[in-house]
């Protein structure tokens, strides 16, 4: 166990190491890149994704996978968007908790679907993506929702976003990062979502009622969804049907470049933070060297298919040297 | 062999990036494929607004330094929009300034349409050109750029509703003017028939619009209507306007020359077919006008069905797409109207530079080209029909 954790600090020492010379290339070459108004704008893109990934972080700790972030996401957004507009009055706070409700809902519908009723996380999140997709569609029917501007003394904007030129949204997300990391590293339920990723059966035979802690793994993530949905509505303002999708294999690519192993059983929420911003940077700074949108998508997926490749590195490496240590000293 | 990896990828990603742009940053490639068609003076078809101009770029000056015009559209993989990149480049090649172009992938990728225009807002450039996809999400960029004096210039669809003076002109095609395209090119054919027409033996040029809220629709079904009512009120004294766009209606339904406009049902593309078949079903027509390509596809859609064009009636269709692209080739259309897209570009990155000098500058007319068989293939032509 010790070494396990010794090894997460490395790993996030080399996700954070890659991000700070990503800065400093593009502090470089990247036109405009060392100013304040950059910092807002790459905070401003990692909000929504940010509460995404920690959310999915849980679930991919137990080995399995959420792909109904995105669209939940914007589901929930949508839907209380529509309560806001069309609510007879109805205050924004109250659509806001709504938001996350529904964020929450759709969390527990995956976690009882993937243990309840056994379905493949892969095929169950699947569902409910296309599912929260549709009802966000049919509820608002198929109209955009808007929610208070980004300007004036709107106090959504200056709860939620920036007030001025702070970006309260920062603010947000890293309290959440500590709470997060707090139940995750520090409670029951953390040690069972690590448990049960790596011997999930083992788990069930000690006596721990492990599907119900699975579940409580995609309720997060749910909530999580929810809650991003508030800072994606401060952020962008207006909320479009049937978007969302990619959304989730953003948020999943930043915890894969963060360290999380897609297996299960490893992970760290400070690695995925700096995944997301690794993200965000990456995107932010190419535009400022002029190189198109087509092209940012492209570097993006050469750091995911680096970061996967390194992950399995890492984990070939670890069976080695669990298997090789007792007999001969050297490694290979 | 963990750190050999992260080493090899930083320094991977690192000459990616360094390959990716060992020239000047944000200075794009010379256009290869078409000559820019150089406007020095743009036809100002409104009557010139007053702008409240940002303080910063009060006077006129020349020496004002020009070097770095933003451009952010609606999308980027989109013919159209390549159409309108080759165009923002030429006029940056004229101009001599560097041009970025950035625009998100999907018409409803708001959120990544704002850290593009916040990027650029980043890069201080001299001026802007923004297609925006919600003006609302955009109004505290707005602002910034505004407060900064930074030049905003509309493009396309442009900046609907953006508070007074923050936007200083905009660059998009005069909808009305296109129509009319339509209505010259349809009207040589059908002269003669329509000379001849009288009350006793009526004819009937149709218009099939698939909107009558649309803007852009209901503008070149107006600019369509209007310029073939002049046009055939010379040869004939008998001309009227009637159906579905009240507003632009003349009355006097027994006339000699009926342009009858018919407005679908719903834009879906079943009542725009069944639009179609009331309007080729209608005795002595002359020629129909869609104006745009939803009113194409309900058209051909009703001709694919079996429903015969009477000989000798004209079709004259809007924008472009596959289908629309081959009725023309084959001959079952006799041409086409469609926006000018590189013109567009051209023009925003014009007005934007100007803007920037501190000029005084007007919303401006991209224009429309007409099209048909013969020329279809040109390349200056060929780069406006999307597929």
């Amino acid at each position: 166990m010790n070494i396990r954790i010794r090894r997460f600090r490395l790993e996030s020492f080399f996700a954070l190491g890659a991000l700070t010379i990503l800065c400093i290339i593009f502090s470089i070459f990247a036109r405009g890149f060392n100013q304040w108004a950059t910092a807002l704008n790459i905070f401003a893109s990692s909000y929504a994704i940010g509460f995404l990934a920690i959310g999915v972080t849980f679930v991919i700790i137990t080995g399995g996978i959420d792909l109904s972030i995105g669209t939940v996401m914007m589901s929930s957004a949508l839907i209380g968007g529509f309560l806001y507009q069309n609510g007879e009055g109805l205050p924004l706070w109250i659509c806001l908790i709504i938001i996350v409700l529904i964020g929450t809902a759709f969390g527990t519908l995956n976690g009882l679907m993937v243990t309840k009723l056994e379905l493949p996380p892969f095929i169950a999140t699947l569902g409910t993506m296309m599912v929260a997709a549709g009802l966000g569609s049919i509820i608002t029917s198929v109209q955009s929702q808007r929610f208070p501007a980004p300007i004036g003394d709107s106090w959504f904007t200056r709860t939620f976003f920036r007030i001025d030129n702070f970006p309260v949204g920062a603010i947000w997300l890293f309290s959440f990062l500590i709470i997060a990391l707090i139940v995750l590293n520090k409670t029951k339920l953390g040690r069972y979502t690590f448990a049960i990723g790596s011997n999930e059966e083992a788990v069930r035979l000690s006596g721990v009622k492990a599907s119900n802690w699975k579940c409580i793994a995609y309720v997060i993530s749910g909530f999580c969804a929810g809650f991003g949905a508030i800072f994606h509505a401060a952020a962008v303002t207006t909320i479009v049907p049937n978007t969302g999708q990619g959304t989730e294999l953003q948020a999943i690519a930043a915890v894969v470049i963060g360290g999380t192993s897609l297996k299960g059983g490893s992970g760290s929420l400070t690695g995925t933070i700096i995944g997301v911003f690794f993200m965000s940077v990456l995107r932010i700074g190419l535009q400022g060297m002029g190189i198109n949108a087509a092209s940012q998508v492209f570097f993006t997926g050469i750091v995911v298919i680096g970061a996967v490749l390194f992950d399995i590195q890492r984990t070939k490496r670890a069976n080695q040297v669990r298997k090789v240590k007792p007999v001969v000293q050297k490694e290979k | 062999m963990k750190k050999f990896i992260a080493i090899l990828l930083v320094i991977l990603l690192a000459t990616a990036f360094l390959v990716a742009c060992n020239d000047e940053p944000v200075v794009e490639d010379p256009p290869t494929v078409e000559e820019p068609e150089v406007i020095d003076e743009p036809e100002v078809i409104d009557e010139p607004e007053v702008i409240d101009e940002p303080t910063e770029v009060e006077e006129p000056n020349d020496d004002v330094d020009v070097s770095y015009v933003a451009v952010i559209s609606k999308g980027f993989q989109h013919q159209f929009w390549q159409a309108v990149y080759a165009g923002a480049r030429a006029a940056g090649e004229t101009y001599g300034v560097a041009v970025s172009f950035d625009g998100p992938p999907s018409e409803a990728d708001i959120g990544p349409q704002l850290e593009m225009l916040r990027s650029a807002l980043a890069r201080n450039p001299d001026a802007i050109a923004f297609a925006a996809l919600d003006t609302e999400a955009a109004l505290a960029e707005l602002a910034d750029a505004y407060n900064r004096g930074i030049p905003v210039i509309g493009f396309d669809s442009g900046i609907p509703d953006a508070p007074a003076g923050q936007v200083l002109a905009t660059a998009a095609t005069d909808n009305i003017a296109a129509g009319a395209v339509g209505a010259d090119n349809m009207f040589p054919e059908i002269q003669d028939a329509i000379a001849a027409a009288t009350e006793d033996a009526p004819v009937t040029i149709a218009i099939l619009s698939q909107d009558a809220t649309s803007e852009s629709v209901t503008g070149r079904t107006q600019g369509f209507a209007e310029r073939m009512y002049q046009l055939a009120g010379g040869v004939n004294d008998s001309v009227a306007i009637v159906g579905g766009l009240g507003r632009i209606n003349t009355g006097d339904t027994d006339a000699a020359v009926i342009i009858d406009v018919t407005v679908g049902a719903t834009p879906e593309i079943a009542d725009m077919t069944s639009a179609a078949l009331g309007v080729l079903n209608t005795p002595n027509l002359l020629g129909v006008f869609c104006s745009n390509e939803g009113a194409v596809m309900g058209l051909l859609a009703t001709i694919g069905a079996g429903t015969n064009v009477p000989d000798g009636v004209i079709l004259v269709g809007f924008d472009a797409g596959s289908a629309q692209k081959e009725a023309v080739e084959t001959g079952l259309m006799f041409g086409s109207v469609t926006q000018d897209p590189f013109q567009i570009g051209y023009q925003a990155v014009s007005l934007a530079v100007r803007a920037a000098r501190g000029e005084a500058v007007h919303d401006v007319d991209t224009g429309a080209q007409w099209w048909n068989s013969s020329n279809m293939h040109n390349p200056d032509i060929a780069i406006l029909l999307y597929d």
